[in-house]
């Protein structure tokens, strides 16, 4: 399965794995991971597009649009789990206080 | 609602409307979003960061569908090799344009600096040779046909640079 695991792809992999069983969205995983919407989403493209993710629409309350969700498919957990074990996942700590640093100079 | 979210909310409409059928449900994700972004300008770098990912997106599709299915595709090296001259070539041009039209435009707002010969051979000879001289160093190794395309322009700039002086001085 070939996917480049950027630091920012790897960033993602591990908020998933953090509840893989749990749904999540997209402006939460934004702001668990410091990433902005123009690195996270293409990320989260590629890994549905491989089907390491599968997305679903929530249903909201009557009246107001559904919301997308996202998690880990089997083989998604898989490959996570897989490269956390490798140790690509690095130091993530510092990675989201880096993004979230970039954010507030840039903001 | 303010106006920083209201933007926000155009762009990511307009988008919606404009995106390809593939990216369709990603661009509605991103908008639906913006509902719970606190802060009119967090929600509008939201929008901006959102057009930019779904911008790529179809850029990538495209360049794999002209790849795979158009000219580039089915040509030889030769052929592939003679597309990047002349894309260097057609760039240098643009730039020359670019650079005859802007020293137009400043003629109309300061009169008489189009005139002025010192202007002219600044906008479009001194900068421009100046720039395909830097796009083809930058491009020799990457893309070395658009830098010789950049490059045969810049010397036929050079050289008629060089005529006009050696007939009228």
């Amino acid at each position: 399965m070939k996917l480049r695991l950027s630091p920012q792809t790897v960033l993602i992999l591990d908020a998933f794995l953090e509840q893989p069983a749990d749904w999540k969205y997209g402006y939460d995983i934004s702001r668990n991971t410091g990433l902005k919407s123009g690195t996270l989403y293409p990320i989260l493209m590629r890994l549905a597009e491989r089907s390491l993710l599968e997305t679903m629409w929530e249903p909201g309350e009557p009246g107001k649009p559904p919301r997308h969700m996202y998690r880990f498919t089997p083989d998604g957990l898989r490959f996570a789990r897989a490269n956390a074990a490798a140790g690509t996942a690095g130091s993530i700590g510092q990675q989201v206080a880096l993004n979230r640093m970039k954010g507030w100079l840039f903001y | 609602m303010g106006a920083p979210r209201r933007l926000a909310v155009k762009l990511l409409s307009a988008v919606l409307r404009h995106a390809p059928d593939d990216s369709r449900d990603w661009a509605s994700a991103m908008l639906r979003e913006l509902d719970f972004i606190e802060g009119d300008w967090a929600a509008l770098f939201w929008a901006i960061g959102s057009t930019t990912a779904i911008l790529r997106r179809a850029a990538s599709v495209w360049r794999l569908w002209f790849k795979n299915k158009t000219m580039e595709g089915r040509m030889n090296n030769k052929g592939k090799k003679a597309l990047g001259v002349g894309l260097g070539m057609l760039s240098a041009l643009a730039l020359v344009g670019c650079a005859l039209a802007t020293l137009r435009i400043a003629g109309l707002v300061f009169p008489g600096l189009d005139h002025s010969p010192w202007a002219y051979w600044l906008a479009v000879m001194a900068i421009p040779e100046a720039i395909f001289v830097a796009a083809t160093v930058m491009l020799w190794r990457k893309k070395g046909p658009v830098a010789a395309g950049i490059l045969a322009t810049a010397l036929v700039v050079a050289l008629h640079v060089a005529v006009h002086l050696t007939l009228h001085w």
